[in-house]
Parts: C-alpha cells; sequence; structure tokens
C-alpha cells in the first residue's frame, strides 16, 4: 500500500542524484518492501489521525483578541482540607550583618514590622494569550467554548474566526472558573457542531488528539497523546499526555473518530500562572463538556461559576471514619451553619465521609451556590444534621480576588456608535 | 523543556514494535548472528534502520559552557559533504564528524547560510569505508499534519562512535510561520517551519526528521521559543527551503540571480491612534489620509484593523511590522473591526506619496 509505493519512490530519488549509493538504497528498500507485514499499527493509525483531524478542524475556531492590559494574578489561600502544618517551611534567613552600635536605634524602629505578605501577588515575568487562542463551536447558534486563559488580559475586543464561514465578533459570558472555561457568543447560525463525548464513556488509555489554531490558518495544529486518566481536578477534567500549551488551550481534544472528550485548559493544580507551567510535560487537562449541561446553561446567563468552599479544615491525623474538623473559618458558610471546632463531619450531601480527604473531594467537586446537608457528629458524642448549607465562592479563586481588588486601568477606546 | 521526555511514545514504540515482533517471529525465523538486533518489522523501525546511516554525529571544539560542542549532521552528497545547524563552536581544524560506523573524520567548513541558520561541512569520502548513503532534499513540501514522524540525532550526546542516533517518535503537528527567538535573540529564519511533537533534545538539532515511509522532511532545530506564546516549540526547517543553498554550494549550481527589485515600502494611508507607552495598543485607525489606499476602501476613523492577509494585528506595532513585510503594489487582504461588524476587502498597498 501506501508505504510499499514510497519506499520505492525514495530509491528511484536517489538514482537520480547519487548512482553510487542509488543502488544500495534500491537493494535495502527492495528488501523492505519484500519484509512488509500486513499489520503495522502506525501504517494504519497515520490515515486515520488525519481523518479525525478533518472532522474536527470545521468547529476548532481562532479567537484573536485585542487591547487588555490586566496582570494576570495568581492566588494562593486558605483551602479546605487539611489544616496547614503548623511551621510552614521558610527559605532559611540570610545571616544579619551585625548591627553597629551605632544602627541599633534604627533597628529598633523596624522591629518585627515586617510587611504582611499581601494574598494575591502578580506573577512576575509571565506573559500570556498573547498570541492567537483557540476555541470550539458549543452550539449552531454560535456558543463558542473558549479557555478562561485566553480572555485573561480582559481584551476589549474578541473575534472568532469559523473556519470557512467568517469572522464575528464576540461578547463574553459567563465562566466557570474550576475548569478554566469560558463561554463567548457570536451572531452567527448553521455553524458545525461536534459530538462531545460524555466522560463515562471515554477509556484511560484510548487515543487523544489535542487541535489548536494558534499558528496554523488552514489546518489545527495537532498533539497526538493518550487519555492518561479520568475524574481529575474533582471529576472536572480529564488529564491527557498529548502536549497542551498556550498554543492549544481552549481547543478540542478529540478521539479518533473526532468526537470532543473535552476542553484543553491550564489547571495545574499549583494554580501559578493561570496554571500553564504544566505545558507540553505529558501532563494536560482537559475539561469534560458532555456532563456539564445545566453548567452551559447558567454560563450562557453569563454566571461566573466557581469552586465551592466551605471554610473548614481537616486534621491530618484523624484517620476516619469522617473528617474532623480543627479550623472553621469565621468567614465561611460552615461557621455561619453552626459547624464547630471538634466536629466530625459524617456526611457531605448524604454521601458517608470516609476520611478527610474524601471530604475535600465530597465538597471540591460542587461548586459556589450550591447546597450541600451535612452530618456531623459533636465532641459530646451527640450527632446533628445541619444544612442544606449554601457553599460560597473560594475565596481564594481568580474571580473573587478580582471582585476585590481594583482593577488595574485597561486600554479601551469608547465603542464606536452604529453608522458612523 | 520538561515536554522533552517523551517516555510515552517510546513505550509505545516499544510495545508495539515487541507485539509485531512476535507476531513476525515465527514464519521468520532469525539468523544467529541477528538475534542480537532482529531485522526491522514494522514500517516505524524499518524508517529507523534505513536512515541512520544517512544521519551522523558533529563534535566541535569544546569551551563555552553555556554552548553545546555537538550536533547531528545530515549527509547530503557522496563527495563527503554533511548538512548541520551552523554554531559557534564548529571551528576549522575542531570540527569533527562520527559516522554510523563509528569512524571519525575531520570536516572542513563550507560557507553557512545565516538566514536559516545552517552550515555545510566536508569530510573526505575517499576516507569513506563502504561508501555514504547521502540523501537529498525535494523541491516540494510533503510534511502533511497529523502524519507520523520520527527525528533522528544524538540527543544529549548519549551517542558516541558507533552508538546509533536516538530516534523519538510523534506527529507533525502543524506548519508555523511565527516570530521566533532561541534564548533571548530573536531568530532570523523567516518561513514556515514543521512544528512536531516528536521530542527534539539538544544535540538533536541538525539531524533528520523523517516521515513513517522514510523521506526526509526536516532539519531539526535547535529548541526554539514563539515569541506569540512563549512556549518552547519541537521544530524542523522543511528540506525544501534548504534545497538553493545545497544546489549552490554542493552542486556548485548558481542560484538564478534575485531580480534586483528595489522594495519600496508599502503604505496603506492610515494614522493609527498609537499613544506612547509600555504596551502598544490595538490598531484602531485615528486618521485616513486622503487619496490613499485605506481611503478608497472606505476605511474611517475608528475602525479597528485586525488582519493583514493571515497575520493578526494585535498592536499598532505589530500594524508596522506586518506592513514592513510587503511591498508597494501587493495585493494583501485586509479584515478590520467597525462597530459590531467585522469586514474584510483586497487592497493593493501603494507606495507614500514624497511630502
Amino acid at each position: 500500500m501506501n508505504a510499499h509505493r514510497s519506499v520505492r519512490r525514495v530509491g528511484e530519488r536517489a538514482l537520480r542524484t547519487v548512482p553510487a549509493a542509488a543502488v544500495a538504497l534500491a537493494l535495502c528498500a527492495a528488501a523492505l518492501t519484500a519484509q512488509a507485514t500486513p499489520a503495522d499499527e502506525f501504517v494504519r493509525l497515520e490515515p486515520v489521525v488525519q481523518q479525525a483531524l478533518a472532522v474536527a478542524a470545521p468547529f476548532t475556531v481562532t479567537i484573536e483578541t485585542f487591547g487588555g492590559t490586566r496582570q494576570v494574578e495568581r492566588a494562593e489561600g486558605p483551602m479546605d482540607g487539611e489544616a496547614p502544618p503548623k511551621a510552614r517551611p521558610r527559605p532559611a534567613p540570610k545571616p544579619k550583618p551585625k548591627p553597629k552600635p551605632d544602627d541599633a536605634p534604627e533597628k529598633d524602629k523596624d522591629g518585627d514590622k515586617q510587611p504582611k505578605k499581601p494574598l494575591v501577588t502578580p506573577a512576575t515575568g509571565f506573559q500570556q494569550a498573547q498570541g492567537r487562542a483557540t476555541g470550539v463551536v458549543l452550539t449552531a447558534d454560535g456558543w463558542i467554548l473558549v479557555a478562561r486563559f485566553a480572555l485573561a488580559l480582559e481584551p476589549t475586543t474578541i473575534l472568532v474566526t469559523v473556519p470557512g464561514v467568517g469572522t464575528f465578533p464576540a461578547t463574553r459570558a459567563g465562566e466557570d472558573t474550576s475548569r478554566g472555561l469560558a463561554l463567548v457568543k457570536i451572531e452567527a447560525s448553521g455553524l458545525p457542531v461536534p459530538t462531545f463525548v460524555d466522560p463515562g464513556e471515554v477509556r484511560v488509555g484510548q487515543w487523544a488528539l489535542a487541535l489548536g489554531r494558534t499558528f496554523a490558518a488552514d489546518l489545527p495544529t495537532v498533539h497526538f497523546g493518550i487519555v492518561s486518566a479520568k475524574g481529575r481536578q474533582f471529576g472536572r477534567a480529564l488529564q491527557i499526555d498529548a502536549g497542551t500549551s498556550p498554543a492549544n488551550y481552549g481547543g478540542p481534544v478529540v478521539d479518533v473518530q473526532g468526537r470532543v472528550l473535552g476542553i484543553a485548559v491550564p489547571l495545574s493544580p499549583s494554580g501559578r500562572n493561570a496554571g500553564v507551567e504544566w505545558y507540553d510535560s505529558g501532563v494536560g487537562f482537559a475539561a469534560t463538556i458532555a456532563d456539564i449541561a445545566p453548567l452551559l446553561a447558567r454560563m450562557q446567563q453569563g454566571e461566573a461559576l466557581q469552586r465551592g468552599w466551605l471554610g473548614v479544615q481537616f486534621d491530618p491525623k484523624w484517620l476516619g471514619p469522617g473528617a474532623k474538623v480543627v479550623t472553621v473559618d469565621a468567614r465561611g458558610p460552615a461557621h455561619a451553619a453552626g459547624v464547630q471546632k471538634g466536629d466530625v463531619l459524617l456526611q457531605v450531601g448524604g454521601v458517608p465521609v470516609r476520611n478527610a480527604p474524601h471530604a475535600l473531594a465530597c465538597i471540591s467537586g460542587h461548586l459556589g451556590g450550591d447546597a450541600l446537608a451535612l452530618a456531623v457528629r459533636r465532641a459530646d458524642g451527640t450527632e446533628a444534621a445541619l444544612g442544606p448549607i449554601v457553599l460560597a465562592d473560594a475565596p481564594w479563586s481568580e474571580q473573587q480576588v478580582k471582585k476585590d481588588a481594583e482593577t488595574p486601568a485597561s486600554f479601551s477606546l469608547p465603542e464606536p456608535q452604529q453608522g458612523r | 523543556m520538561s515536554g522533552s521526555e517523551r517516555t510515552r511514545a517510546a513505550l509505545l514504540g516499544c510495545v508495539l514494535a515487541a507485539a509485531a515482533n512476535a507476531a513476525v517471529a515465527p514464519q521468520a525465523p532469525q539468523a544467529p548472528a541477528a538475534a542480537a538486533t532482529p531485522a526491522p518489522a514494522t514500517q516505524l523501525e524499518r524508517t529507523i534502520a534505513l536512515r541512520q546511516p544517512s544521519v551522523v554525529k558533529v563534535f566541535g571544539a569544546s569551551g563555552l559552557q553555556t554552548i553545546r560542542p555537538y550536533c547531528a549532521g545530515v549527509v547530503v552528497s557522496a563527495q563527503g559533504h554533511i548538512l548541520t545547524l551552523d554554531q559557534i563552536l564548529l571551528q576549522p581544524e575542531r570540527t569533527r564528524v562520527v559516522l554510523h560506523d563509528g569512524s571519525v573524520h575531520q570536516a572542513t567548513l563550507l560557507p553557512p547560510e545565516p538566514q536559516l541558520g545552517v552550515r555545510l561541512l566536508q569530510i573526505d569520502a575517499a576516507k569513506v569505508e563502504g561508501g555514504l548513503q547521502p540523501l537529498w532534499p525535494e523541491r516540494e513540501r510533503f510534511d502533511r499534519t497529523g502524519q507520523f514522524v520520527v527525528a533522528l540525532g544524538n540527543c544529549f550526546r548519549l551517542a558516541e562512535f558507533e552508538e546509533a542516533n536516538s530516534a523519538t517518535f510523534g506527529v507533525v503537528v502543524g506548519r508555523a510561520n511565527t516570530a521566533l527567538r532561541h534564548r533571548l535573540a530573536d531568530v532570523a529564519y523567516d518561513g514556515d517551519l514543521i512544528l512536531t511533537d516528536a521530542a527534539i533534545n539538544p544535540g538533536q538539532e541538525g539531524g533528520g526528521l523523517f516521515s513513517l515511509d522514510g523521506r526526509w522532511l526536516g532539519l531539526n532545530m535547535k529548541s526554539l521559543a514563539a515569541k506569540e506564546t512563549n512556549t518552547l516549540l519541537s521544530a524542523a526547517i522543511p528540506v525544501a527551503d534548504l534545497l538553493p543553498y545545497l544546489e549552490r554550494v554542493v552542486r556548485g549550481q548558481q542560484a538564478p540571480e534575485p531580480v534586483a527589485v528595489a522594495k519600496e515600502p508599502a503604505w496603506l494611508g492610515v494614522v493609527l491612534f498609537d499613544k506612547a507607552g509600555r504596551q502598544s495598543p490595538p490598531a484602531y485607525v485615528e486618521r485616513v489620509v486622503a487619496g490613499s489606499p485605506a481611503a478608497a476602501l472606505g476605511l474611517r476613523a475608528d475602525d479597528l484593523i485586525v488582519r493583514l492577509d493571515d497575520f493578526s494585528i494585535r498592536t499598532c506595532r505589530e500594524y508596522r511590522d506586518v506592513l514592513a513585510r510587503f511591498a508597494a503594489g501587493a495585493k494583501v487582504q485586509l479584515v478590520w473591526k467597525r462597530g459590531q461588524q467585522v469586514q474584510q476587502a483586497q487592497v493593493t498597498l501603494g507606495k507614500e506619496p514624497a511630502k
């Protein structure tokens, strides 16, 4: 077949150019052709990959953003989960130069009044989303899924180019910070819509192709790999080993039939640099779509969905059953609902809690605004049912921080009037 | 680059190769001598075996710690021409080429091609036992997005003497014509690169990128970063782009003299709302010069220029950079946004009238 023909062609080419070597090559090629085996996985797989690419190309769209200067922040803060270790690891203090006697008053003045480290510090030296980005058509009437990453600079203008259809200005709708997804809307109809695969049907080890539109305009770029794991990020994402990077965030991760398994998003758990630091590392994430239809509807309404937060920390030494609460954040909904220090959390949303990590997973799989019924055992041995408790938005999430902080000025011009 | 370690691809290759070997073994018993190295059974294995002899190890002078004195090269003539990436430590008298049989040859340096960043070396073909197995580029490009490729080269100098080059497997990710840099320096190369997700590690530069059926697609580049995304790329120069240089230096063919046309700067006739600052603002039109191509097109103040041909224009600076790619008289597709409408039209770029 194909391979057979090509090997022969290689021989012919050498014949035209360098006769001496051509003899060797031609002999070699002939010998190789004779050995051709019918079962050759890569030879059979290659056209399949290209077919999947052809299927997925029409709904893989280009996102271009203009303007906007907001710096991408990294956020760190309290989490639901185990109590942090007492002494945080800190870099070893530098040996201070011995103060001269006449410097002593100055030292006293500074004293221990170290300025408190602000909760949010801008990630230095990191620029992002300056190039084109990628999106996926969600509905035929112009809803487009993108990675929040592409909109992180708060662009004043967003353009979406659907291949073969045209370029449209887009308006920003809601987003899901826990999945790294955002929705934009363009005024179009009859757009090519992909098939979204339910994550329940995805098999670990199946092929996964990550497509992007950052560099190529005619065909999307493709990175090839497998599904590495399911249910990552508290059930929100697949893990894949195909290369994902700013060159394809927002693009579809498809199977060999060109069906969408998820959307490539930067979601490395440390959450610094917008979760991008694991790019092309063999660890990538694809936010699943088929299972979040109700959430997409909320995002279409303009809602910003965020990871839910209860405001408790658990004793890491308590091995279960249940999870023992050691800290209750006064700002959190758990405090308001009457969860107390020393309580053992027995059930979250009707699910019996096995241990602290399990409790964390049960809570973090929900979003802010979700209501959860809790069952706890008090320190005195009595059991109490609490709630339903409405989870708060995670206070460390970027969205929340953005709401609190003053947004730096970004360059923008007033939209010109129609028909001017 | 953390993504360099593609154990998965390697593992996959091994597993599939093993499976194929197992399938073949009963009907094709191996000769005792071949037991140590079974004959290649799959197309990928055959291609690697077929192309290894054409990819050589190149060693330069040692010295600077930050510059690696080793890379790979591709044999391009029976007269001993070796194509490799140019670098500072390839010095006369101190550059050695190691062939697949382990023989070491002193190389002479031929003139480099600064635009592409490549250089030809030559070894004494008379001293090579058994002859060289040269490759020669084709005039057309054959790389297709999504096809499987294998990159050969001496990654991390793992191969010495007769040890074989490393083979890494992946797909053609796509083509990219994007602004590039290597470490902090801009890269002059301006053409469509072949992007791949086959790991191209240090030392693999100068080696070859081959299709599953053994076709020579590209010359592996050193690790480059795309300036737009700030991400590292595994990339190769398409061999078709190397052909003029090879024809000139290896075959002595005189390239057709480029017709010396004084390139006049292109002019559209818009004044942008470009304010000084660290960050260049989007390319909003402040005013349109009467009688200019922009005026003929009907551009107005407050239009936002977003694309020129296939180049996105996100800032006023990018507008100037992209416009500089064209000469007066060039026909380009201009895309602009007016209110909530995206409009486009073809425009012939003019020449700025003398003041």
